[in-house]
């Protein structure tokens, strides 16, 4: 028999599907063929379980040792591994729960918190912009308010939760009990990144997404604030993109502005005056107003 | 009198440890009396993060050697060269003293086991596992290290054993190897030969580095767990492979229960004895009359 066939044979035992395998094991030593067979059919589970044990861990907390083992053998079954390394398994694992478990999809969100947050583990690094750039941005002409662009870190990712899944995570991040899972009426953004070593995520308004997509798609400033002006005309949008840029900046998740008039080229290092630290002012449009500080993040 | 071996591998750089995460901070804490320590590959293919900048701290204070397990060297529907790039990408990153992975196959047709399955010892499975390395060392731009893995069956049409395979293999292909010994042990049991008879047909200048590591006994078979200290078996058969390959570079390897570093370090010692120990004695034998 040729090696691709003997190969092909072998993954199709270990993928339980019709194969002549153990006619091709030699029985010696005095342990049969199938005890043979067998330790590469479990290792090779075992091993998968392993892995998804790692990068799901609120999942498997939720579900438990065997909730979770039996769940993740199911999938293991569904979407064998494909690539060459690991690091792209378990990507299909949250879209996978919704069809595997009926409810409120709340182990699906939970999942895709687990994974959000392993992609970010080891994505690009970015050098934050330092809490003192606030100082110089607030020292802007209101004109040019209207050509600064900014850069986010390369592992800002936006998503959506369609469930109370980021309390449940928080509670059994802490080994809480988790609360019980509602689906919300409304969907939730979620954005996750990596402050230096730590993936972190947040739920945030969609005002705050819709501000994040835009800028990250590479639109100006001022152009965002009309964007958020337009679609959610009763809020003081002004004033929410200065929190939230505060806040961006505190937690690490911007890497850069430009002027896109002035230079064109993003500044990751620029000039900065730290005496103007203590009270950072924002301006949006025409109005100018203080910065308040922040919240921590979730994680 | 026999004739001295040809010497292929690059000399000893000493002892060392496999690096794993739950040890990064005792590896920046202070100076850890290690020579080298080896990496996985796989592990260190991300972007950023701690990964990456653990790896050049550590590295700046540390030779290291890259060891893979995904390569699939023996994989009948060729090799992986995106995967060989990012290989490539992370020895131009490390510059390692060298770059290792196992003779065996993970893989077929885009789905991969993720485990180390074993080859048949065929005339046509050797062509393609040299043709294979070949292409490797001609990518990596040098010479690869091959690791005999541990095997829980063998196959009907084998037309060789695994230690004339790997000898042919890493002649043909002028590779070297990885001599895992616990490996060596792991599989006489499983299999019922001597591990003896397959250390003494491996040629001495070929063997650029050992494995050491520990394993479970179930019964009538072991299974190669890594998750114990070094067995007192494989620590004699180590003893045997020093007195017929010579000096080596030896490590301890240890995936899963991984204790503190200190445990692992007394393993490292107690090689570094061994070989030591070995190699004077071989010293007065050849200067005594």
């Amino acid at each position: 028999m040729k090696l691709q066939q003997l190969q092909q044979h072998f993954l199709h035992y270990l993928n339980d599907a019709p194969n002549s395998l153990p006619d091709l094991v030699t029985a010696s030593a005095g342990v049969s063929v199938e005890r043979r067979l067998h330790i590469y059919h479990h290792a090779y589970r075992a091993r998968l379980v392993e892995v998804m044990q790692d990068i799901f861990e609120r999942v498997w907390a939720y579900l438990g040792d065997d909730g979770f083992a039996d769940t993740a053998r199911a999938y293991i079954g569904a979407y064998p591994p494909r690539g060459r390394t690991l690091s792209g398994f378990g990507a299909d694992f949250p879209a996978w729960l919704l069809t595997h478990f009926s409810g409120d999809g709340e182990i699906a969100d939970v999942a895709k918190i687990d994974w959000l947050l392993r992609v970010a583990f080891d994505g690009a690094d970015g050098v934050a912009l330092p809490i003192r750039s606030l100082s110089t941005l607030a020292a802007l002409q209101p004109r040019d308010w209207g050509a600064v662009h900014f850069r986010f870190h390369p592992t800002v990712t936006l998503s959506s939760l369609h469930t109370n899944a980021a309390a449940i995570w928080e509670a059994l991040n802490h080994a809480r009990p988790p609360p019980p899972a509602e689906r919300l009426v409304r969907s939730r953004a979620l954005v996750v990144w990596r402050k230096l070593f730590q993936p972190h995520f947040l739920t945030i308004d969609d005002t705050e997404a819709e501000a994040i997509a835009m800028l990250g798609r590479g639109a100006a400033f001022a152009t965002t604030c009309d964007a958020l002006a337009q679609h959610y005309p009763e809020m003081d949008n002004a004033l929410a993109m200065a929190v939230f840029l505060r806040r961006w900046i505190d937690d690490e998740m911007l890497c850069g502005y430009w002027l896109s008039a002035t230079t064109g080229e993003p500044s990751t290092n620029p000039q900065l005056s730290p005496e103007a630290i203590a009270s950072p002012t924002c301006t949006c449009g025409q109005k100018q107003f203080s910065v308040p500080p922040v919240r921590k993040p979730d994680r | 009198m026999s004739s001295a071996p040809v010497i292929h591998a690059l000399p000893s750089p000493g002892f060392g440890l496999g690096l794993r995460t739950s040890h990064y901070a005792d590896f920046l804490e202070a100076r850890r009396a290690v020579d080298w320590l080896e990496i996985i590959s796989d592990n260190y293919f991300g972007a950023g993060g701690k990964p990456v900048a653990m790896l050049d701290s550590i590295r700046a204070d540390y030779p290291m050697v890259m060891h893979g397990v995904s390569l699939s060297i023996g994989a009948s529907d060729g090799l992986d060269h995106a995967y060989l790039q990012q290989l490539k990408g992370l020895a131009d990153r490390v510059e390692p003293l060298w770059v290792s992975d196992h003779l065996c196959w993970t893989g077929l047709a885009g789905q991969n086991s993720h485990d180390l399955l074993p080859l048949p010892y065929t005339e046509e499975a050797l062509a393609l596992v040299v043709r294979h390395i070949r292409q490797v060392q001609d990518v990596l731009g040098r010479r690869f290290v091959l690791e005999n893995v541990s095997s829980y069956l063998s196959y009907r049409s084998d037309e060789m054993s695994e230690w004339q395979f790997l000898r042919h293999v890493c002649e043909e292909a002028d590779c070297l190897l990885l001599l895992d010994v616990n490996n060596i042990y792991v599989s006489s049991v499983n299999h019922g030969f001597d591990p003896l008879a397959y250390l003494h047909h491996i040629p001495p200048g070929r063997v650029q580095q050992i494995h050491l590591a520990g394993h479970s006994v179930h019964g009538d078979h072991i299974i190669d767990t890594h998750d114990h200290a070094v067995a007192e078996p494989v620590w004699a058969l180590y003893a045997a492979a020093c007195r017929h390959l010579g000096a080596v570079a030896t490590m301890v390897e240890r995936d899963d229960n991984i204790p503190p570093i200190g445990e692992l370090l007394d393993e490292v010692d107690r090689a570094r004895s061994i070989s030591t120990a070995i190699s004077n004695d071989t010293a007065q034998g050849t200067l005594s009359p």
